[in-house]
């Protein structure tokens, strides 16, 4: 009885311990921390379409005193959606530093602000990469790209279609109509390499409190403002920020849009399909790359050799997946490259796949000797950064591997001999002389 | 009119000069035995040759270079040899008169025996 019991437990281990592993990157337990339940109801469709994709959200109120993200060093949950933009301190053990540390353990994080953004928010946000206007009062205003509506409004819901252009993280299918923003706007330190900007406003936005007269010219202008960003830290984390809860939430995902100067009048605004496709790629459903099973071998052996010697031909190959949020599909590109490195690449070639993962190319090591690496660093745009190294030492010829008589020493071979020739011929001159 | 002549009469002079001097050493050369004219034949073949290798590398590059120090030593040491054998078997020469030009035929194909030994060893 006792041992059934435990081939049972043993055996159910596997299925209880289904979460976040790096064989399956997808997020399942989702954190999401609101202002009020209200906003649950009020954002159905957005948390529907996340609990669809099989996620498991855990909705609390952000200044719930039991909240907790880690217990006893492990983490309850793979990803945390803060839809409470007005919240000055979270209760439990959340703060600050706890979201940070989460983030640098590599879960992802959905930030969402608002026009009554607290202090708290926007520290969190900065720490990102990503700096909200500094001016507490102000909303982006767009009076040429307005989202047109029945009432005259003060042109603070705008209407933006200037996505970023990338299949990863929009999806293939392009969004039509354009995306319903009210909120707050941010911009990205330019020499961040990690931060992209997804929704972008027009060049005629600017920041500015609506209600106030504007005395000197606002700091955030035209395209630099960013409405929608993510971050894809160097642990492959990724976070999301975005400017506006209201964009999330039923009434705009529902809301018809037409732009201002524009004629075409859509009937259902982009917001979710927009808003989907870049869930999708913040909780690891497109774009998560691994690379696994790099060989080289010399051409016509199988087996790893422990050194190679110079102006030897090799094979060296690699294999690329892609998590489609179920399982690992192929990854096929044609701009993977290997460099053969020792301080500066001696070799850089392109691998050529066979369009199922499988990355390979063969070429000469080079005529120098030392220790080298077979590095493959691949950094796209949405992707997860692949950084592989794999030391390998090169030697020289050894004394026997040169070959027999070499051709540029035949003038040298050729004046050993005459001399040898010159001095037979000499003595018997001198011996036979009178 | 006297400096014009004299200078051209100087530049006249150093070259009479020069050919007179090239004139007397030839004169006094061709006062040498034969023999000794012969081993000075053989030492100008072979400092040629090695010239003529040192040019080479210059165009080549030193890849062999083991190739390159056999040959070009197989010609200095025979031009060495062959120098030391004049030296013995000149007549002229006080210091080795008692020395039988045998004797220094023997040592010269003696030398020249380990000379080229050595020299297929290094020639790679």
């Amino acid at each position: 009885m006792a041992k059934l019991i435990i081939f049972l437990f043993l055996t159910l281990i596997p299925i209880l311990c289904n979460s976040f592993t790096p064989d399956k990157p997808s997020d399942r337990r989702i954190l999401v921390l609101l202002d009020d339940f209200a906003i649950k109801s009020s954002h159905s469709l957005y948390f529907k379409s996340l609990q669809s994709r099989g996620f498991d959200l855990d909705f609390k109120l952000a200044d719930d005193p039991k909240i907790a993200l880690q217990r006893y060093g492990q983490y309850l949950y793979d990803a945390l959606v803060l839809f409470s933009p007005t919240i000055e301190r979270f209760g439990g053990s959340i703060d600050a530093a706890a979201i940070l540390a989460f983030v640098d353990s590599g879960h992802d994080l959905i930030v969402a602000a608002g026009s009554n953004a607290s202090d708290l928010i926007r520290e969190i946000a900065t720490e990102c990469g990503v700096d909200f206007d500094e001016d507490y009062g102000a909303v982006v205003v767009d009076h040429a790209g307005y989202a047109v509506s029945a009432t005259e409004g003060d042109h603070t819901l705008i209407a933006s279609d200037d996505f970023i252009k990338s299949d990863v993280i929009l999806g293939s299918k392009k969004i039509e109509a354009p995306v319903l923003f009210q909120g707050i706007a941010h911009s990205l330190n330019p020499s961040n390499s990690l931060v992209l900007k997804v929704l972008s406003a027009s060049p005629t936005a600017f920041s500015a409190n609506p209600k106030s007269k504007l005395t000197s010219p606002p700091s955030l202008l035209g395209s630099s403002i960013s409405l929608v960003s993510v971050i894809q830290a160097r642990n492959n984390a990724r976070i999301l920020i975005s400017g506006s809860l209201s964009m999330f939430s039923n009434r705009f995902f529902n809301s018809g849009v037409q732009k201002a100067g524009s004629p075409t009048k859509h009937d259902k605004s982009g917001n979710e399909q927009f808003l989907t496709e870049v869930s999708k790629w913040v909780f690891h459903e497109r774009g998560h790359l691994k690379a696994v099973n790099v060989q080289h071998h010399k051409v016509g052996e199988t087996n790893e050799p422990s050194i190679y010697r110079i102006n030897d031909d090799l094979e060296y190959s690699v294999e690329i997946y892609e998590w489609s949020g179920t399982t690992w599909e192929p990854y096929v590109a044609d701009d993977v490259q290997v460099q053969f490195y020792m301080m500066s690449p001696y070799v850089l070639k392109t691998l050529s796949n066979d369009n199922k993962g499988r990355y390979f190319t063969s070429f000469k090591v080079p005529d120098v000797y030392g220790v080298f690496q077979f590095k493959v660093e691949y950094d796209r745009l949405g992707y997860t950064s692949l950084s592989l190294a794999k030391q390998i030492p090169v030697r020289p010829f050894k004394h026997n591997e040169y070959e027999r008589f070499i051709p540029a020493a035949y003038p040298y071979y050729g004046a050993a001999f005459s001399m040898m020739a010159g001095f037979f011929v000499f003595s018997a001159v001198h011996l036979y002389n009178k | 009119m006297a400096k014009p002549s004299s200078a051209s009469s100087s530049s006249s002079s150093t070259t009479k000069d020069a050919q007179d001097l090239l004139r007397a050493l030839w004169s006094a050369y061709s006062a040498t035995p034969s023999n000794l004219k012969i081993i000075d034949l053989y030492v100008a073949f072979a400092v040629f040759s090695a010239l003529l290798q040192v040019v080479y590398m210059a165009l080549v590059g030193t890849f062999p270079f083991n190739s390159f120090l056999s040959g070009v030593l197989s010609c200095v040491g025979t031009a060495v040899l062959a120098v030391c054998l004049r030296i013995q078997v000149n007549k002229e020469n006080k210091e080795f008169k008692d020395l039988a030009p045998e004797r220094a035929f023997a040592d010269f194909v003696l030398c020249n025996v380990v000379l080229h030994l050595v020299i297929m060893n290094f020639l790679g």
